[in-house]
């Protein structure tokens, strides 16, 4: 590349200081304007006649800062540090109007591509859009922090993109004045001086809006998504201060504050020429026909550079994307435009009529297709380009929403630092948020408490903080000279670990435990060659998994116990008391961007792996979140907001819990932080941001646990959900009580959580069925009849369906009744201990049979009541209503059973003896409800054939029995005797 | 707040006034983990480590000088919406913006006792001391122009506001009804039933909302 010396002349004198120039080419390249804020004058110079005296404009008071010729040339627009906006006529030069002021100066000035509407911006806070015809204000358009210095219009109409001082480019939509778009700190930040002004720019067919990039590069952005779409990157060592599209859009001249001009290539993204000055340029501009580059430095000296583009390749004014016709039919296209267009040959009476009536013919189209010299084959690829460009606008107005969508989904990744989606996702810590530079991080964010670090020159200083101050230990802050990437919190200790960086800095493990007996109790690990890439904590271990896909356990004091080798690269660990959970990656994504993951489970102490599978995912998402429920259930939360926890049911199954997208408000994400049975646990982040930071202290907020149904035609999602989650614990409770019974530990508890929650399934179930006698899906309400864990919940239904007047559902009711008794007696008949207590439930069924199934609570109270005259009933009757469930059959020891017998004969009594009580209480209600009389009637009946059929079947129904054949029930009882298996063990 | 009005014919002096604010609900964010407290009041918690619960202001106070917890400023106590309250009083001569009815006593006790949970908390502050002059010299102005009405009106009136003017429009009244009534005395059934219709119309504004 040959360096050619350019000359410059001076333009402005101005001070000695460095001071933002600008110049402008008008549209036929007869005129050429500049201006220098350290000066207030405007000069209009004559390129073919460089020496002759330009025609100088001074109306400001103060330095011009900013200038905008109109897309028809006939209205030039300058912007001062006087705080006010002018407009003159162009190319006369005389003053039109002050069209507004500031308070403060002015930065920058653009043109729309019709000339009816004017941006400035500047100083002051708000961009104003301002109708050139009136001068009225249509718009103030806020949002940036700092100076505006860039302005432009996308030549399409549909955007205008500023930029400000501290680099934050904005898109916004013109027809609503919203933001679309905001890019904050992509272009360097220029601080106070203001001879440098960032500056962003459209390419000519609108699809790309150029932007100086934070590493001396020009970035440039989609048009309708704003995503990074490629950048230019070349010898400029120092950031770029000015860019300028050549007309045609293939090439690029940028200028940098190392005082260079780069030409480059846009398409092959190469610089193709560079110029070097004594001074920085500050401005730059296309000639509008033909091969040339007007530059003007800080200084206020100004050149012309010909021939800039090689001969060898195109010219910069050839083939201009145009959507411009010959013919009048292009307005056609541009329907929206039309508007615009009347507006502009309004704005015309602000130029003389000549040129008036050339802007008139000038059909909608971008500032630099206005080429004089018109080639003749010309039209007919205009024609062609229209129509390619036109199709091309709608389509991406189709995918604009998608896009929207997509980009969405984009910032939600920042959160994995994964910026691509169809890779394979890269490993992290649930609940850590990426390092913000001066800004503290979470480097754990649990439901015990969090862990924090600030990253300063050579060190970090790491802060351990329980929610709970009360109770949690004291942590003092900490200064980590490793500087720790990866942090795991649990009550006992915690875990950090580094990536390697480099020879020097090798991977390594610490874990700290919060309180010892012994001193220096924490330790470490260094890996050599190998790298972690995630760590889990739980109650007594310490597990890392590195690069070579190794599983390495330790005990909390320091020993290595286990090192295992993991199928895949790992994605994140979780550890919750004796299990540990691991996510890898079986394969690379598929091509629908679906990460293969595989999740297992191991239990450290045990060493078994009790389960593995794959961990689902909704399509195109990643993981975000993975770890255990206050319950120890394991459960993930992708990016596209789905809860998933895992269960047993089905030989290991994942249920999706929660779905943020049904409960999203907009303008919401949910970072979650942990759950428990029916609540999850999260931290509300206002968009864009989709994690939180540290200061102001984040707030947990819950939110239900919700199944994603289907919207069913019973209109009853809530309850059906309450059902299912119901249903859904109720097993996990059943499955833990089964470990625990196998272990011999006391399950009490356990049963009566499972007991409340039968009592709630039963009221749910209730509702439920009285809403589908509402809807009249029958059918379904007497599936939900046999759901029912209580006889007197059946009952209760029964009694509704014939409330509702509906006979036929009423005798189902009862056929499913009488089915349950039969088979509860057949179970009567294997085992007495079991029969004499249900008997006696039974005959509190029975007496409080009136009741409605909603006051439920209420069943045993009378079995209480009745029994506790003799013994303390109500712990005894759960105890061996549990041990039933439990495990029937099972042995136990001799002296547990024989106090069982002889409890649950006393209970009996005791049952026998309230029952005649009973019975005369419920003959009082019998007469005050006419509802019942019927089917217990006939139930009487039933079970009087019952008895007839077989005498082992007989006290089926217990108050039939009680109130009339006390004696001989007992006999019957006595008779039963021998057949138990246990009775014969104890009686020895 | 007490030197704006002569507690001696008060019918409350401003801690009475304040201690009937104790009662509204704010929000905090506790530090500890605490069962529900079952209150004659209502019942408050279960309490969890940073999961905002209500709780009565008197209960707020009381764990945060306990330090253990963070009381969260109500939402019309930001500077943003206050400047705008503030424009609002001055724009407008006649009428008052709404805020709180016990706006006065709670920012009070959240100055008092939780100055490091109010973000700009001087900006606040001054902000909320200037709605109150505005507001209390508009009360004051508006009483000049009193006259022989049998009731009045006016809406958004905050406790404390009310607690200044009452002892003062309640002998006013008085002395207008006594004044008025012996020249009246054919119209008395036309005035008096006036006076019910107005007073049908606008039912007295419970103390507390």
């Amino acid at each position: 590349m040959k360096i050619k010396s350019l000359k410059l002349r001076e333009a402005h004198k101005g001070s000695a200081n460095a001071s933002f120039c600008s110049i402008l080419w008008d549209l036929n390249a007869h005129h050429l304007v500049t201006a220098s804020s350290s000066e207030p004058s405007i000069s209009i110079h004559d390129p073919l006649l460089p020496s002759n005296p330009p025609r100088v404009l001074r109306h400001h008071r103060d330095g011009v800062t900013a200038l905008a010729l109109s897309p028809n040339s006939t209205c030039l627009s300058s912007g001062s540090i006087d705080h006010s906006v002018k407009l003159y006529k162009f190319p006369g030069g005389e003053f039109e109007t002050n069209i507004t002021r500031f308070t403060l100066p002015i930065r920058a000035l653009a043109f729309n591509k019709s000339g009816s509407m004017l941006a400035a911006a500047g100083d002051d806070e708000g961009i104003k859009l301002i109708n050139t015809i009136d001068g009225s204000i249509a718009r103030v358009l806020k949002g940036h922090r700092g100076p505006v210095t860039g302005l432009a219009f996308d030549p399409n109409g549909e955007y205008l993109a500023s930029i400000d001082s501290i680099g934050t480019v904005i898109y916004w939509e013109l027809q609503s004045g919203r933001t679309l778009y905001t890019l904050k700190g992509v272009a360097p930040d220029t601080g106070s001086d203001t001879s440098i002004l960032n500056v962003l720019s459209w390419s000519p067919d609108g699809e790309t809006l150029a932007v100086p990039g934070l590493k001396n590069d020009i970035v440039m952005y989609d048009r309708d998504t704003a995503e990074k779409l490629f950048t230019l990157r070349g010898d400029h060592t120092q950031p770029i201060c000015f860019m300028s599209w050549s007309p045609n859009g293939k090439y690029m001249a940028t200028s940098s504050l190392d005082k260079q001009i780069l030409i480059w290539d846009v398409n092959r993204k190469q610089d193709i020429d560079r110029q070097k000055f004594d001074n920085r340029i500050c401005c730059m501009a296309w000639k509008p026909i033909g091969n040339a580059l007007a530059v003007i430095d800080v200084m206020g000296k100004y050149g012309v550079w010909e021939s800039v583009v090689p001969s060898s390749m195109k010219s910069p004014t050839e083939d201009i994307p145009s959507s411009r016709s010959k013919n009048s039919n292009g307005l056609l296209f541009f329907d929206e435009e039309d508007e615009e267009d009347q507006e502009l040959s309004m704005s015309g009476s602000l130029s003389d009529l000549g040129e008036d009536s050339h802007g008139e013919s000038e059909p909608p189209s971008r500032k630099r297709l206005r080429k004089q010299s018109v080639i003749d084959d010309d039209q007919h690829e205009d024609v062609y380009n229209e129509l390619n460009l036109c199709t091309k606008t709608e389509y991406r107005k189709k995918v604009h929403r998608i896009n929207k969508e997509s980009s969405d989904k984009e910032r939600d990744g920042s959160r994995s630092m994964m910026t691509f989606r169809p890779k394979m996702q890269e490993a992290f810590q649930p609940g850590s948020t990426p390092p913000q530079p001066g800004k503290r991080n979470f480097l754990c964010y649990n439901m015990l408490g969090s862990i924090t670090t600030i990253k300063h020159d050579e060190y970090s200083h790491i802060e351990i903080d329980f929610h709970d101050t009360s109770t949690g230990p004291r942590v003092p802050p900490m200064t980590d000279y490793y500087g720790f990437t990866m942090a795991s919190l649990n009550e006992n200790g915690s875990v950090f670990a580094n990536p390697c960086k480099g020879e020097k800095n090798m991977s390594t493990l610490m874990y700290r435990p919060f309180s010892s007996w012994a001193n220096n109790s924490e330790w470490y690990m260094r890996f050599e060659g190998e790298e972690v890439k995630a760590v889990a904590l739980g109650g007594t271990w310490v597990a890392a998994v590195t690069s070579l896909n190794f599983l390495r356990i330790y005990t909390d004091g320091g020993l290595q116990k286990h090192i295992l080798s993991l199928n895949g690269p790992v994605v994140t660990a979780a550890g919750f008391k004796d299990e540990l959970a691991i996510v890898t990656h079986i394969s690379d994504c598929l091509p629908s961007n679906e990460q293969m993951l595989e999740f297992r489970i191991f239990n450290i102490s045990k060493g078994t792996q009790p389960f593995k599978g794959h961990l689902p995912l909704t399509p195109g998402s990643y993981l975000t979140w993975f770890g255990f429920t206050e319950e120890g259930q394991l459960s993930s939360y992708d990016s596209k907001g789905v809860l998933r926890v895992f269960t047993s049911q089905y030989g290991g199954n994942w249920l999706p819990l929660f779905s943020a997208s049904k409960e999203r408000k907009s303008g919401e994400n949910y970072w979650v932080v942990g759950l428990n049975a029916s609540k999850l646990f999260c931290i509300v982040c206002k968009n864009p941001d989709s994690f939180p930071q540290v200061l102001p202290k984040p707030v947990l907020t819950l939110l239900n646990l919700s199944f994603p149904l289907a919207s069913s035609d019973l209109g009853e999602e809530a309850l059906e959900n309450e059902f299912m989650l119901n249903n859904l614990h109720l097993s996990q409770i059943q499955k833990r009580i089964e470990v625990m019974a196998d272990e011999g530990l006391d399950t009490t508890p356990l049963d009566d959580e499972a007991f409340d929650i039968e009592a709630a399934q039963d009221r749910c179930i209730f509702r439920l069925i009285a809403s589908c006698c509402n809807g009249d899906k029958l059918v379904r309400a007497t599936e939900l009849v046999k759901l029912l864990s209580v006889e007197k919940s059946v009952r209760g239904a029964i009694q509704l369906a014939t409330a509702l007047k509906l006979p036929i559902l009423a005798e189902r009711f009862n056929n499913i009744l009488e089915e349950r008794l039969q088979s509860k007696t057949e179970v009567l008949k294997t085992s007495l201990p079991r029969s004499k207590h249900d008997r006696n439930v039974k005959a509190d069924v029975a007496a409080s049979m009136a009741l409605t199934a909603t006051e439920r609570s209420e069943i045993l109270e009378p079995t209480f009541s009745s029994s506790s005259a003799k013994l303390s009933a109500p712990l005894l009757i759960k105890k061996v209503k549990s041990s039933d469930r439990v495990k029937f059959g099972k042995p136990k020891t001799d002296g547990d059973q024989t106090a069982c017998l002889e409890d649950s004969r006393e209970v009996n009594d005791a049952g026998k003896n309230a029952g005649p009580s009973q019975v005369k209480n419920l003959q009082t209600q019998r007469p005050s409800n006419p509802f019942l009389k019927l089917p217990n009637n006939q139930e009487e009946k039933k079970v009087e054939e019952v008895m007839s059929e077989s005498q082992s079947q007989g006290p089926s129904n217990p108050f039939f029995k009680s109130s009339n054949k006390v004696g001989e029930a007992t006999g019957i009882q006595q008779s039963h005797r021998p057949s138990n298996p246990f009775l014969k063990s104890t009686a020895k | 707040m007490a030197g704006q009005s002569d507690p001696h014919i008060s019918l409350f002096s401003a801690e009475e006034v304040e201690f009937m604010a104790e009662d509204e609900l704010i929000e905090i964010v506790p530090n500890m983990r605490m069962d529900p407290l079952n209150f004659i009041c209502g019942d408050f918690g279960p309490f969890l480590p940073q999961i905002a619960t209500q709780v009565p202001m008197w209960l707020a106070v009381a764990l945060k000088k306990r330090g253990k917890c963070a009381i969260r400023p109500p939402l019309w106590m930001s500077v943003e919406n206050l400047t705008k309250v503030l424009e609002g009083e001055r724009d407008s001569q006649g009428a008052f913006q709404a805020l709180p009815f016990h706006y006065v006593e709670i920012s009070r006790l959240l100055f008092d006792h939780a100055r490091d949970d109010i973000p700009d908390m001087y900006m606040v502050r001054s902000l909320i001391e200037d709605i109150r002059d505005v507001r209390v010299h508009k009360v004051e102005t508006s009483l000049e122009k009193f006259s022989g009405t049998s009731a009045v009106k006016i809406p958004n009136l905050s406790a404390m506001e009310v607690n200044i003017i009452r002892p003062f429009v309640g002998r006013a009244l008085q002395a207008f009804y006594k004044h008025d009534n012996p020249e009246k005395i054919p119209d008395v059934d036309r005035a008096s039933s006036g006076q019910t219709r107005v007073a049908n119309n606008e039912p007295r504004r419970p103390l507390r909302r």
